[in-house]
């Protein structure tokens, strides 16, 4: 391909570079002027977390040829302000509390920056449309629209951002400067995907292309000849025993699917490149020959008797029983029982940050720079499928863009990883957002039957549920992400007697795994519901169902731990019905 | 690779040498917003862009006798922004500012919107509300189309990106006794598509107690911005009452034909047409200083 020259300045400073008359904004102000404040979370335009300033108008700069800079001006979250001299809406951002995972914030940072560019005196609606375009998965946007609107106020002279926020030594019980915090305003952490080294190559994944099928032969003889390829891998080039799984008794996962897959996520083989673009050309050379299955999508499906197995052991993975009390007794003490079914649907993390790693292997040592919540889990599964002591495994957390839960699991890490073991280069691996949507771990979807009975003053007596909890293709935390519902089957409320049989289901859906609050969120949809049902039966307010049944001092949970000390729920409740005002 | 060559010219003229020139292989890219997600998924392919962002000649919003004319290039943000449309075309304005997000209203052009051929696309349903025409200039010269013949099916425009070019838009500007509205309903407020977006351009009596004509534009519901045509006849010459605003609901849920999507049911969108027609009615009188008798 003819380069192209392109002259534009950033951050008042001005390049002439000779490029590829196809490359986007946000890869030449990464990759060739070395700017990596500027992230990319969809390339569909949407997260906002690649906003810059083009002629002081923020834009999509995922969403935009390069050459469309030609001639103008850029500003980046690097022409903000600098650690010794923060811009006081960087100031504001520490202060306020709006920089969390840090991924959204340069990107937040530019269009907050346009608007006070034009309006020192925004109201708070202004603000919201002004970020309207930058989604923000940690903070709710309470606090940066608060940092944004105090930012405004020091330039327009009223009154400076208290900063630093930490004032002397004594911090318990007070706010503190977030340790990790400036160099998330100034664009200067650096997120996985941020990671660069000399000689470095790309890896890419082909996905399969059915939720379950057997796989009778991949082709990777034209992949391998394509110039710029590296290595083509299957799961016979994997050392050790292609498994991994986050629950210790339950490694279900390949790292590369070798004789079947279970869901469109599964990975099939790995290409490694001299660039993206030639791993992503060379995926659509790989032929592989399958011979698909007939498929589970549901939970009702998947338990009956003759259901396709998703794996050989069957669909059922986990029965988890908590059985307390006399349950009989429970419902036969009841003036009213209510009962009913409840259906949630499966959720994704959304992180801004999709998965990203680098990995090198050198002098024996291989070291994987990647997006985790789990560094020394990702380390042990890398070891064994590469049959390397631990001991010659580094796994360096970086900076994460946002978590949730959803980057326990191994993702990429094993992959990367082979790809600097097989080939000796440093290896980049960043997914896509819809490679991250279509592999990572999600909220389990439940199918929920209750039965819930009161006595006539609001007490509950009993407490019977099924629950079923769809894991998708592999295990996951599903067994716990159960078992932790089961534990919390009627939520901050004691009840002496219960029967729960909680189920942990395997279908060819995509994976369910560890999400905020793992396995509480579904069952409050169906207990608080029912809470309210009884009240209304009874004749007493939602209020006063939840204080006479609300945990104290001295409750016993479904598990028969006694709380002791810290509960904390009734303080909480109170001042939510205070703040709240409602009381029906 | 997306593409191989790329050009930015500086008047129509050299666009129409490139399309010439490329002989169909080479299309047109306005703010391309749109187009990079075509490209990247491999939806479009080409082999040049002729990036016509840097076409000065091409970016206005000017009044010029009965008429207010567009320059396709003009972005969302210049048209939300506009005092001229906010104070005579409120339509446009509104419906330009529900676009996407400010990222994407500071890229996206009037005639990339429309040459994109959404049916829902917010622009569209505003032109179509003013009775707007396209002037397109193409190796044959120039032309003049309404809006409405501009889609020749799901997603398809008449307009040729690698043939040719659209200037303009023009339309009649509302007078006195005129006034417009423009409604959406979405799940979010950003970056999301409509469920449903109306447009409504409408004319009453100096007492502005009788609507004298009336055209309404509706989304998405067909290939192209729908016109409750039935509706509008029913309307034309009627008091402004509850009852008429009751009869143009009935009339209106029978001639319109939704479809379940993402975005929500058929019977949901049949219900909302009716809230948001009515809506749109009584604020496009209201502006009038009119309103509508019990």
């Amino acid at each position: 391909m003819v380069k192209k020259t392109i002259n534009l300045n950033v951050n008042g400073k001005q390049y002439e570079l000779e490029v590829e008359p196809d490359i986007k904004l946000v890869d030449l102000i990464r990759e060739k002027i070395g700017l990596t404040g500027t992230k990319i979370g969809c390339n569909n335009g949407e997260c906002g977390a690649c906003t810059i300033l083009l002629e002081g108008e923020p834009v999509a700069s995922c969403m935009m040829p390069a050459f469309k800079a030609h001639g103008k001006n850029i500003i980046t979250v690097e022409g903000l302000g600098t650690a010794q001299n923060l811009h006081p809406l960087q100031k504001a951002f520490l202060a306020y509390g709006a920089v969390q995972c840090g991924f959204c914030t340069p990107g937040m940072l530019m269009s907050a920056k346009a608007l006070l560019d034009k309006n020192l005196t925004p109201t708070e609606q202004d603000i919201r449309q002004s970020i309207s375009g930058n989604l923000c998965r940690c903070t709710g946007y309470k606090k940066i629209v608060d940092a944004i609107l105090a930012a405004a106020a020091e330039l327009r002279g009223e009154h400076e951002v208290k900063w630093p926020v930490t004032t002397g030594e004594d911090v318990v019980g007070s706010s503190v400067t977030r340790v990790d915090g400036i160099p998330k305003v100034t664009g200067e952490s650096k997120f996985a995907n941020d990671y660069y080294f000399p000689n470095m190559a790309y890896a890419q994944a082909l996905r399969s292309a059915h939720p379950h099928a057997l796989i009778k032969n991949i082709d990777i003889e034209k992949a391998q000849a394509l110039a710029g390829v590296l290595g083509v891998y299957t799961s016979k080039d994997i050392p050790g025993p292609n498994i991994v799984g986050i629950m210790p008794h339950i490694k279900d996962t390949p790292v590369l699917a070798g004789d079947k897959v279970r869901h469109y996520g599964d990975a099939v083989a790995l290409v490694v490149a001299e660039s993206a673009e030639i791993a992503e050309e060379a995926l659509r050379m790989i032929n592989v020959d399958y011979e698909p299955l007939p498929g589970v999508f549901s939970v009702e499906d998947a338990i009956k008797e003759d259901a396709p197995k998703v794996h050989e052991g069957g669909n059922m993975l986990l029965h988890r029983k908590m059985y307390r009390g006399d349950i009989e007794k429970g419902f036969s003490e009841a003036a009213v029982i209510v009962e009913d079914n409840f259906k949630t649907r499966m959720n994704e993390h959304a992180y801004i940050e999709p998965e990203a790693g680098v990995a090198l292997y050198e002098g024996g040592i291989l070291k994987v720079y990647t997006i985790t919540q789990g560094a020394h889990y990702h380390r042990g599964e890398i070891a064994v499928n590469l049959k390397l002591p631990v001991s010659k495994v580094r796994v360096i957390q970086t900076t994460t863009g946002g978590g949730f839960g959803g980057k326990i699991d191994v993702s990429l890490q094993v992959l990367v990883a082979l790809a600097a073991f097989k080939t000796g280069r440093p290896v980049k691996m960043a997914y896509s957002r819809e490679e991250s949507m279509i592999t990572s771990t999600k909220r389990h979807p439940y199918y929920m039957h209750y039965k819930i009975g009161a006595r006539s003053d609001g007490k509950l007596t009993a407490v019977q549920a099924e629950i079923y909890g769809d894991t998708g293709a592999y295990g996951s935390h599903g067994p716990g992400v159960l078992t932790r519902t089961a534990a919390s089957i009627v939520g901050p409320y004691e009840v002496d007697n219960l029967k729960v049989d909680a189920y942990c289901v395997y279908t060819n859906n995509p994976v369910a795994g560890a999400m905020r609050a793992f396995g509480s969120p579904q069952a409050s949809i169906a207990y608080e519901a029912l809470m309210d049902e009884l009240a209304q039966k009874l004749g007493i307010s939602a209020v006063e169902i939840r204080r006479i049944n609300g945990y104290k001092k001295g409750s016993v949970i479904p598990t028969g731990q006694v709380l002791t000390d810290g509960v904390g729920f009734m303080e909480t409740f109170e001042r939510v019905v205070e703040k709240s005002g409602f009381n029906r | 690779m997306y593409w191989e060559n790329y050009y930015l010219p500086e008047t129509v003229d050299e666009v129409l040498k490139h399309l010439k020139d490329s002989n169909g292989n080479t299309r047109i890219m306005a703010g391309g917003t749109d187009l990079m997600i075509l490209v990247r998924k491999g939806m479009v392919k080409t082999q040049g862009i002729i990036d016509i962002g840097n076409i000065k000649e091409l970016k206005y919003i000017r009044e010029e006798g009965k008429y207010i004319k567009i320059g396709a290039l003009t972005t969302h943000s210049q048209l939300a922004e506009s005092a001229l449309l906010k104070k005579k075309a409120r339509v446009l304005a509104l419906a330009a500012g529900c676009v996407g997000s400010p990222q994407i209203r500071n890229a996206g052009t009037i005639g990339g919107n429309i040459v994109n051929a959404h049916s829902a696309a917010d622009t569209a349903i505003a032109l179509t509300a003013l009775n707007a025409q396209a002037r397109i200039k193409g190796p044959e010269g120039e032309k003049e189309k309404p809006l409405s013949e501009l889609y020749t099916g799901v997603g398809k425009s008449f307009v040729d990106p690698t043939k040719e070019i659209i200037t303009e838009f023009v339309f009649e500007t509302p007078g006195e006794n005129e006034s417009t509205a423009f409604m959406r309903h979405a799940k979010r407020k950003a970056l999301a598509l409509p469920i449903l977006n109306l447009g409504v351009w409408l004319k009453t009596n100096s007492g502005k107690n009788i609507l004298e004509d009336v055209r309404i534009a509706v989304g998405p519901m067909d290939y192209k911005p729908l016109r409750a045509v039935e509706t509008e006849n029913m309307l034309k010459g009627q008091p402004l009452t509850e009852k008429t605003l009751k009869s143009a609901q009935e009339t209106i849920i029978k001639e319109i034909k939704p479809r379940d999507s993402f975005q929500g049911r058929a019977a949901y969108k049949t219900d909302m047409v009716k809230v948001f027609l009515a809506r749109a009615i009584v604020e496009a009188v209201g502006d009038l200083g009119g309103r509508i008798d019990g």
